[in-house]
């Protein structure tokens, strides 16, 4: 259902939404051990406090950021190698959220690709794409991709398959990609890891199953991490609503086009398409500016995000009768990509990745169990 | 090296066998033969051994319908089979029985289907097998059926030069049509670059004209291709689909039991109490979190190249045993995986020692990890599907936790979530006993992450779940004094504020967290014994946290003194079971010791201060419970407990005021009947207030006492100072003067 601009959208700024609590927040006592002093034994303070083996952090961001602002360096082709980057964007990825890898180096990634393919190798039966397959592993630092400097730079894992048949100078397609990314990580919980500790807390992954389990598993034994999935849940998807309509001006959405799940029995889905400019002029009457000032305007705020869904809503709300806001968002899609609430996310443009990232990021550090 | 060496031969075992020898050499030789002739004598009763020898004895055309005893041999031969796997020699036997179809086609199915080796298979058997294919008229389905069986335990044929050496006999195979992908598939496994011909390419190439572009027969040919890429000239697509179709053979199921149970037998059992991963299984799971890491030395060896250069590191992986463990102490290398530490005691006890502050966060981050994808994260209720495994998690995890007499951070902040969502239910043991293991929370974070989620549970679930909580928050404060009696003597106290961002607790610090503990155990009391009218077995958990609470100065050294309110002291006092009644007075013999011993403190140093209300409230509890059981003067001198005349006079109950002394009581009218039989056996009526006389009643007192309320005895002991032998007498309370 697509709607043209219509006087509907008065007083749509005057309507102050509840403010949410986004995510369930992470009870951490703010105790923390004393490193262990001189001697073997320990202090009454480390014991009382908090024993030997508790090591607990405090998370000060326990929410997702309340407000947001869109990133400095407006091109990130500048910063980044454009063919690298153009592997990370228009392919969908699965994400994942991993606990710091311990003992990573930036310095061995040649040989982390020679002991994964001999890993793969060594497993390959689990892998049922016969015998003949041969795997091919490449590691590589994206330089660039990253915000600020206590972010680890980001890794992308490239597998081909090395068939025995295959001309040699056959154009080699990855049949499997991921990476590791930390992009405006929180910077009080990365400096609090030891050094031995790198925090890459987003993956990744776009190919089989099987080859992506494999991977995760080379990554448990060597680095001692875990892996668990990361959903996109509905205040992130909102947020991603909200981030890219705002890049309207700068670059064509084309099309908002939001899934919704409504649970009734059986399961609604309801599929929302809103026309760019709608929701263009949606997004400027949210912000109470003129359109021209909305874009020089880089601070985005949880009300801002709220008002415009709630904009949504409503209209969907007086021509259906239908109350979306009973549902969830289970998907959002525009020109510069898409997020469902598994867990998929697909970039196409390269302006948006910084944020979209920083904001998947955040999400994956919520995941950390400590 | 060295290290190797030294752990592989132990010392122990080189002497043992050394000084045993030379003494029992005879002896053993001798047990050694009748060992012999005990096994020799079992095998010939062993059905099973007995069972083979028949199949191998059987003659050819023996009728099979209505034949028991071949019925019952074969059952034998099945049984073995799917429990432990067939010996090589039986799966010889067996094999040559169902292909020379000496009993006719119609077993020869069922046979195959049983052979699963227990280790391995002999060549020769299968090459045997093999032969007769062309002999025989074994029916299409049953050939297929054994080349399926083939190609199950290939990995298991002992060798395979024999097979190779009858390839041109094997090939031959592929021109019948059923049986072409499973001879393909053998050929395939089998080639050699010798193997490839013209011949057999223009054979491969016309069964392909005629079958269309096979999958098997690509496959085949391609690796004929890799071999000699002069003869084959066709075009392989760069990619193909899929291998071979792995036939979804009868047998794997059973083989990979058979393996799972022997590679079990064979595992190390010296103390190490090892999970052995199922790979099987592992894969048919969806979530498998809770899987401990195999121990394994680390992976990065050039990362750690420099480390290890400098001394020799001996991966924990190694260690079989506490002694070797010691041996190696100052140079063990800690395993890949952290949580691996958990799955053997040794590891456990080296975990004790460990002190890098990232190993000790990797095991965190995992710990974390698991309990919360498991119990939190998992959408579709994982922990109900899979509590078996939960449970075991849960207890090992439990286990180590009491190993190492302190929880884990990780699963200290699991269970304050988990708690919020918890339904009193789900694994209660194991949960109960986590929380009891959790370290000092400081008091202004309890009340939130602790004591909330808990009153909630407590006050809306049953009697039984009430006691398990008080239970554990017992645990819990026993072990939060332990630590404070332990730490507290090592540091002599000095309380210094640390340099570093994060809040140390101070002596303070606990106290505020002991009481507010306390407190709340004690609000969970009051409330708890009023909801279950005065519960016994909840009365008797509420007491026995006070016998934990009344002693925190003397036996655990922290100076602090918490009294129960009325609404414990007086149901326990009022109880209808004797026991309660000794407990409480034990309870507050213990409470006059410590603040006895307080005072005294006091005078020497000022080392801390109990409040007047403390000592007057405990001498109100004391003077009400000496004029309850003794001086017979319920609800008169009324400090605690108020009650209007008007009340009293209601319950229509006469003299209520004596009601409750150690004869009237509820909970000792018992015993004062049974007194007064032992002491007038001549009565006929029965005048209990006769024990009250002085004689009968020091007597009466001597008499509880000897019944083993030691608790009443010491009570008596510390608190009535003065015996008044006259009857209406006030017996004096010692209560304590500040």
């Amino acid at each position: 259902m697509c709607f043209r601009r219509s006087s509907v959208w008065i007083g749509v700024a005057k309507m102050v939404p509840a403010r949410q609590k986004s995510v369930a927040r992470t009870p951490n006592s703010v105790v923390q051990r004393k490193s262990k002093i001189k001697s073997y034994r320990q202090s009454y303070q480390s014991m009382t406090a908090a024993s030997r083996l508790c090591l607990t952090r405090a998370l000060t961001s326990l929410w997702l950021n309340t407000s947001r602002t869109a990133p400095k360096s407006d091109n990130i082709l500048d910063k980044v190698d454009p063919r690298q980057l153009a592997s990370l964007m228009k392919t969908e990825w699965q994400l994942s959220y991993v606990t710091p890898l311990y003992q990573f180096r930036y310095t061995q990634l040649k040989s982390y690709s020679r002991q994964l393919s001999a890993f793969m190798a060594a497993e390959k039966e689990q892998v049922e794409d016969g015998a003949t397959q041969n795997f091919k592993v490449s590691f590589s630092v994206v330089h660039g991709l990253v915000e600020t400097d206590y972010d680890a730079e980001t890794i992308l894992i490239q597998i081909y398959s090395k068939s025995f048949f295959a001309g040699q100078n056959e154009h080699q397609k990855p049949v499997w990609k991921g990476w590791l990314a930390c992009v405006n990580g929180n910077r009080d919980y990365i400096n609090s890891l030891p050094k031995e500790f790198i925090s890459l807390p987003l993956f990744g992954s776009s190919g089989t199953e099987a080859l992506t389990a494999l991977v995760k598993s080379w990554f448990q034994k060597n680095f001692d991490c875990c892996f668990g999935s990361l959903e996109i849940n509905h205040i992130s998807l909102q947020w991603l609503v909200a981030l890219w309509t705002n890049y309207h001006a700068e670059s064509n959405i084309k099309q908002l086009q939001m899934i919704w799940t409504l649970p009734v029995q059986p399961l609604l889905q309801v599929s929302y398409a809103v026309n760019p400019v709608d929701a263009w002029e949606l997004w400027c009457s949210v912000k109470g500016d003129q359109p021209e000032l909305v874009k020089e305007n880089k601070v985005i705020d949880i009300d801002d995000v709220m008002r415009l869904m709630k904009g949504l809503m409503g209209y969907f709300y007086r021509l259906f009768k239908v109350d979306l806001s009973a549902g969830s968002l289970s998907s959002v899609s525009t020109a510069l990509g898409s997020a469902k609430c598994r867990g998929q996310i697909k970039i196409s443009n390269s302006k948006c990745m910084t944020t979209t990232l920083t904001l998947l990021t955040e999400c994956a550090l919520l995941k950390m169990p400590i | 090296m060295e290290a190797m060496q030294y752990l592989s031969e132990s010392p122990d075992s080189i002497n043992s066998s050394s000084n045993d020898q030379p003494v029992s050499n005879r002896n053993l030789n001798r047990s050694q033969r009748i060992a012999e002739k005990e096994k020799r004598k079992n095998e010939a009763e062993d059905p099973f051994v007995a069972a083979v020898k028949y199949f191998s004895d059987v003659e050819a055309g023996t009728p099979v319908m209505g034949n028991d005893v071949f019925e019952g041999n074969l059952v034998v031969v099945e049984k073995v089979a799917y429990a432990e796997g067939l010996p090589p020699d039986a799966i010889s036997v067996m094999l040559e029985f169902a292909m020379s179809l000496r009993m006719g086609t119609s077993l020869c199915p069922r046979v195959l289907k049983c052979l699963i080796p227990a280790t391995v298979v002999p060549q020769d058997a299968v090459v045997r097998a093999v032969a007769w294919l062309g002999v025989s008229k074994i029916p299409i389905s049953t050939q297929v059926l054994f080349i399926k069986w083939v190609l199950t335990v290939f990995d298991m044929i002992d060798a395979k030069d024999q097979l190779r050496a009858i390839y041109g006999f094997i090939f031959s195979f592929v021109t019948e049509e059923n049986l072409c992908p499973f001879i393909c598939h053998l050929l395939y496994l089998l080639t050699t670059k010798q193997n490839v011909r013209v011949f057999r390419i223009r054979k491969l190439l016309d069964l392909q004209d005629r079958l269309g572009k096979q999958p098997f027969l690509l496959h085949l040919l391609s690796l004929y291709k890799v071999f000699c890429p002069e003869l084959v000239t066709l075009s392989v697509p760069s990619r193909m689909k899929r291998g071979f179709r792995n036939h979804n053979s009868p047998w794997k199921s059973a083989l990979a039991f058979v393996q799972k149970k022997n590679s079990a037998a064979i595992a190390p059992s010296a103390g190490v109490t090892l999970t052995i991963k199922d790979q099987s299984n592992r894969r048919k799971r969806k979530h498998c979190h809770l899987e401990l890491p195999v121990l394994t030395c680390a992976l990065n060896k050039e990362s750690q190249a420099e480390l290890s250069s400098n001394r020799k590191l001996v991966p924990l992986a190694h260690l079989r045993s506490f002694a070797e463990l010691l041996e190696n102490m100052h140079r063990i290398e800690l395993p890949a995986q952290m949580g691996s530490l958990l799955s053997t005691s040794v590891a456990l006890h080296y975990l004790d020692c460990v002190q890098e502050e990232s190993a000790l966060l990797r095991l965190n981050f995992w710990l974390g990890y698991t309990l919360r994808e498991e119990f939190l994260f998992c959408r579709d209720g994982g922990a109900t599907q899979n509590s078996d495994e939960a449970l075991q998690f849960l207890n090992r995890l439990l286990c180590a936790h009491q190993f190492l007499q302190e929880g884990f951070s990780s699963s200290e902040g699991f269970l304050y979530k988990f708690l919020t969502v918890w339904d009193g239910c789900l694994m209660r043991p194991q949960i109960l006993g986590l929380l009891s293991n959790i370290p000092v929370v400081p008091s202004y974070k309890m009340g939130q992450l602790l004591l909330e989620p808990l009153k909630q549970l407590y006050f809306t679930s049953s009697p039984f779940f009430k006691c398990g909580l008080l239970e554990c928050l017992n645990g819990m404060l026993r072990n939060w004094l332990t630590w404070h009696s332990v730490y507290a003597l090592e540091d002599n106290m000095d309380i210094s504020i640390s340099s570093h961002t994060s809040i140390y607790m101070t002596l303070s610090g606990l106290k505020d967290s002991v009481s507010q503990l306390v407190q709340f155990v004690d609000h969970l009391a009051v409330v708890g014994l009023q909801l279950e009218s005065c519960h016994s077995l909840l009365l008797n958990f509420i007491l026995d946290f006070y016998e934990t609470v009344c002693d925190m100065f003397l036996k655990y050294g922290l100076p602090l003194v918490v009294l129960p309110s009325p609404g414990v002291f007086y149901p326990a006092l009022l109880a209808t079971d004797p026991v309660s009644v000794d407990r409480l007075a034990y309870i507050m013999h213990r409470y006059k010791v410590n603040l006895a011993f307080a005072k005294s403190q006091l005078k020497i140093t000022e080392a801390f201060r109990i409040s007047r209300q403390t000592f007057s409230d405990f001498n109100h509890y004391v003077v009400d419970m000496v004029n309850f059981l003794w001086n017979a003067k319920a609800f008169q001198s009324g400090v605690n407990v108020q009650l209007d005349e008007g009340i009293l006079q209601r319950s229509k109950v006469p003299e209520c005021s004596t009601s409750f002394d150690l004869v009237y009581h509820p909970a000792f009218m018992s015993y004062a009947i049974d007194f007064h039989h032992k002491c007038w056996p001549e009565r006929k009526e029965l005048d209990l207030s006769s024990i009250k006389h002085v004689k009968p009643w020091s007597w009466y007192v001597e008499y509880l006492f000897s019944q083993g309320y030691d608790g009443l005895e010491l009570f008596k002991r510390t608190n009535i100072n003065r015996w008044q032998p006259v009857k209406g007498d006030k017996e004096d309370s010692g209560t304590m003067q500040l």
